[in-house]
């Protein structure tokens, strides 16, 4: 469903046209913002999205995952600061694309082909299994999940990083 | 409003969507009521699995007015390569005004365009002569702003928004009271872009 959308994406990206490439989701950035924001300007929160996603594309950033993922991940974690008031670090969003772009698919996704999820984290702490169950299964943020914990951003991505090198281990 | 009547009106949604209709998502949420929530989800989750259409014209003009930080109808009559002046006979001849109040339109047109001037009292066939010529919904884009407000985070920052035309809202009430036997009384371009009615 997806492949002339991501061939075209891949296109626009190898000639360097980031412009026309983030505007061609404007649409659907506009959209899913004016779903979820409900104080404030939707547009702003938009706005914030392609200014990011403009930036990292300048940058020479690239990922493994076709840009309509990355795409709609920048947006999920726009929406989510906003709603935060701001509060969700930024540091989330470079972890994420690091891992976006080596590992090509969400790690624990990844982990996980061809057992469940509970069997996946048996060999993990307590703590391990609390960060990994509210990142993935919850859908949070580092920012997010610290605060549940009441620990620090950079501790939980510690213990994120961690228990990932652990199911990797796991995995062999 | 019944799942039935909720899951209808998701596909009407999506249906619009997919038919590149570019739906009013504001419009659809309104229409679930207490639902709304519910159906953002669904929409939300929606316009992640499927593949991203094309952009409306106002919301490309809109993008790019933000990022260069440049109003959003000035931008579209760039991109349209009209000059200003052309925009101004286009008023003059579809709205049948006197060529004598050039000047006064196209004052009105450059603070209307540089969202100095409040849309909301703008007349609609002022609205439909510029759509006509700008091929988009002008109403829609005059009311946006260029920039992001100051404190992008802070939760209320919208609530500076009427503040944006407080200079435009003096100057009516001023014209309207202004005394004595110099008070220039409103013309049928006051009308057409404020308003006015020598009330």
């Amino acid at each position: 469903m997806h492949d002339a959308r991501d061939a075209e994406d891949q296109r626009l990206l190898e000639a360097g046209e980031y412009s026309a490439l983030v505007e061609s989701y404007y649409g659907v950035i506009i959209r899913r913002c004016q779903v979820k924001v409900r104080y404030g300007d939707p547009v702003d929160v938009a706005h914030e999205v392609v200014v990011r996603l403009m930036s990292e594309l300048e940058r020479g950033r690239r990922y493994r995952v076709p840009l309509r993922v990355v795409v709609h991940q920048v947006t999920t974690w726009k929406i989510k600061e906003h709603l935060a008031g701001g509060q969700v670090s930024e540091v989330e969003l470079e972890d994420w694309m690091r891992e976006a772009s080596t590992e090509g698919t969400r790690p624990v996704e990844e982990l996980m082909a061809g057992q469940g999820f509970e069997a996946m984290l048996a060999g993990l702490t307590e703590l391990e299994q609390k960060v990994i169950r509210l990142a993935y299964d919850d859908d949070l943020g580092f920012g997010e999940i610290a605060m549940r914990l009441g620990k620090e951003s950079n501790a939980v991505h510690q213990i994120h990083f961690r228990a990932l090198a652990k199911l990797r281990k796991e995995r062999g | 409003m019944s799942e039935h009547a909720l899951e209808q009106l998701f596909d009407e949604f999506a249906q619009a969507y997919l038919r590149g209709e570019g739906p009013d998502v504001s419009a659809y949420l309104a229409r679930a009521g207490d639902e709304r929530d519910d159906l953002g989800d669904l929409i939300d989750r929606f316009l992640q699995a499927v593949p991203a259409q094309p952009p409306t014209e106002e919301e490309i003009v809109l993008m790019q007015a933000r990022l260069e930080q440049e109003p959003p109808l000035l931008l579209l009559r760039i991109r349209r390569k009209l000059s200003r002046e052309a925009v101004v006979d286009v008023l003059l001849r579809t709205l049948g005004l006197d060529p004598a109040k050039r000047e006064k339109v196209d004052g009105y047109y450059h603070q209307l365009e540089t969202g100095l001037l409040d849309p909301e009292p703008v007349d609609r066939t002022v609205w439909e002569a510029l759509s006509d010529l700008l091929r988009a919904n002008v109403r829609a884009l005059a009311g946006l702003r260029s920039e992001p407000p100051p404190a992008l985070h802070a939760r209320y920052f919208c609530a500076d928004a009427p503040a944006r035309f407080e200079s435009t809202a003096y100057k009516i009430d001023e014209l309207r009271s202004e005394p004595g036997p110099e008070r220039e009384e409103p013309d049928e371009v006051d009308v057409l872009f404020c308003g006015l009615n020598g009330t």
